[in-house]
């Protein structure tokens, strides 16, 4: 087991208004997630000396401008001007599980004492995915010239291949796209709170990308989201109850730029990074009382529950079935509704709900008894970071 | 069948790395990155050899058969370029010569529902310009 198991928490969470479209400058949503997370752990916000985030545009073809459609360390500092300010990190490869295992590592180390995380994202006006050019350049020069764009399809033709070699059907996808809508219910914070999503709809709407139709896709929005991490003893002074982080792993799936659908690299990234979050934990899945496992396309969560160990390969559309993910079932999943239900926001959403469900903070979707809480961060294959709060270790 | 002739593919630009490949597809071969330490062959070229770590690499030609490792068919039309060619089936090929290289393609000369795991394709080559000759994978014949 880890030396350091639970001896770092999440203390306060905060959130942005989500919208549809860029009403107001990202740097706006930003500072509002960060200014509620402080107030929820009741701290001033001098009180903040690390900041750390994962600042990138996950939209193609669009400006990156710090502040409008990017919130970079860099222009969080410039607005806080924090007296204290004495540790700041933007990771670049690890997504921003990474950023939270940063500020992890920070505290451990002791380079600062009250760490705020934030992810900030930006919906660009237009096309998401922006594809103009007539060249298709460095690793694009293999996938461009044949239509393959935007992520979408890249986890897509993991999909057919998973579909396929286990003779298995999309339509029991539509249970988990229900049921994180109807978590979604719970949160008022997401943007798909008060839109409800039946069996139906499901099976009526639009095909993007197949296996994907439409409810298989996170909406892309504006907002953003925040944490504030200390250590331990200092988290229990603090007015929330502590999520103590038992264990995280992390692990890049080695692929060569370019390379394309391959469904081993989703799973061996997977069980790369909760092999080390299990082991460090001490806990297995058995243990798990509720799971948060990103869902930016619903076919990630597959990937997620086979490789992190919660079920066979080629079984995780049937484990999702007869109840088992909702809020009362043997593995309540994606409880705040997911990316599915609150809009593309990345995988930090999930990690505060995992730090809730275990600090016993989830209000009315807040799962009975919960204490060993799951979170996959992102999707295996991109930056696979697990992690496992507990509210009462042990 | 997806109507290809009002597509604008974009240009693949050949890099030192690649060129070897493009210059082969000219010539209506294909070719793969192959180690010389161990002989593993890899797609999309990489400066190493992802078995060895070896440096000393070439490309030899493959034979073109293979089979649809994974494959998507595109709805959406953000992308302008090939908004003219939905719903059309993006295939990864894996290669009888090469296992676990995987090529993306489109699957030409058929209907996109022709598109499954694991059918037999063979290789063949669409001219983009003076150039730049793709690959591209057809139904194998029988
Ligand atoms: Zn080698």
């Amino acid at each position: 087991m880890w030396d350091n198991r639970c001896k770092i928490a999440v203390s306060g969470v905060g959130y942005s208004k989500v919208s549809r479209t860029a009403d107001r400058p990202l740097a706006a949503h930003a500072l509002d997630a960060v200014r509620d997370a402080v107030a929820d752990s009741g701290l001033r916000m001098q009180d903040i000396d690390g900041l750390a985030t994962y600042p990138e545009l996950p939209a193609t073809g669009h400006a990156e401008v710090d502040g409008i459609s990017i919130v970079s360390v860099n222009c969080m500092m410039a607005m806080l001007k924090l007296p204290a300010l004495t540790w700041h990190i933007q990771v670049g490869t690890t997504n921003i599980g990474g950023a939270v295992q940063q500020a992890t590592n920070a505290l451990l180390a002791g380079v600062c004492t009250y760490a705020v995380v934030w992810r900030a994202m930006h919906n660009p006006a237009g096309t998401y995915q922006n594809l103009p050019g007539a060249y298709a350049q460095g690793a694009a020069q293999f996938t461009g010239p044949y239509g393959f764009g935007g992520p979408g399809q890249g986890m897509a033709v993991a999909y057919t291949r998973w579909l396929e070699t286990n003779n298995q059907s999309r339509d029991k996808m539509a249970t988990l796209a229900v049921t994180q809508r109807k978590h979604t219910q719970h949160n008022p914070h997401a943007y798909f709170h008060g839109t409800e999503l039946t069996r139906e709809d499901y099976f009526a709407s639009r095909m993007v990308a197949y296996p994907f139709c439409l409810f298989d896709c996170d909406i892309p929005v504006q907002g953003a989201v925040a944490v504030v991490l200390t250590t331990a003893d200092r988290a229990r002074d603090l007015k929330p109850k502590p999520a103590y982080i038992a264990g995280y792993g992390q692990r890049l799936h080695f692929e060569t730029a370019g390379r394309i659908g391959s469904l081993s690299s989703y799973m061996e990234g997977g069980s790369s990074s909760a092999k080390l979050t299990w082991e460090r934990s001490g806990f297995t899945p058995k243990d798990v009382d509720v799971a948060q496992i990103y869902d930016g396309f619903s076919a990630s969560v597959i990937y997620g529950l086979e490789s992190y160990g919660f079920c066979k390969e080629g079984e995780a559309l049937d484990f999702i079935q007869d109840g088992r993910i909702e809020l009362d079932g043997d593995l309540p999943l994606n409880t705040f509704g997911g990316s599915l239900g609150t809009g593309r926001i990345h995988g930090l959403w999930h990690i505060i709900e995992g730090a809730l469900q275990a600090s016993g903070r989830a209000g009315s979707r807040q799962v009975k008894d919960a204490n060993v809480s799951f979170v996959g961060a992102s999707a295996p294959i991109v930056t696979g970071t697990t992690f496992i709060f507990v509210g009462d270790p042990y | 069948m997806s109507d290809w002739s009002k597509v604008t593919r974009p240009i693949p630009v050949p890099n030192e790395w690649t060129k070897p490949f493009w210059d082969a597809a000219k010539q209506g071969v294909l070719a793969l990155q192959r180690c010389r330490s161990c002989g593993h062959v890899q797609h999309p070229p990489y400066a190493t050899c992802t078995q060895c770590i070896g440096v000393d690499l070439t490309f030899e030609p493959v034979r073109g058969a293979g089979t649809i490792y994974a494959y998507t068919i595109m709805y959406h039309t953000g992308d302008k370029r090939f908004a003219s060619a939905v719903p059309y089936a993006s295939i990864v090929v894996e290669l009888d010569d090469a296992p676990g290289a995987l090529l993306a393609a489109n699957l030409l000369d058929a209907d996109y529902t022709e598109a499954k795991v694991g059918r037999r394709v063979e290789v063949m080559f669409e001219q983009l310009n003076d150039d730049i000759t793709l690959p591209q994978f057809r139904l194998a014949a029988g």
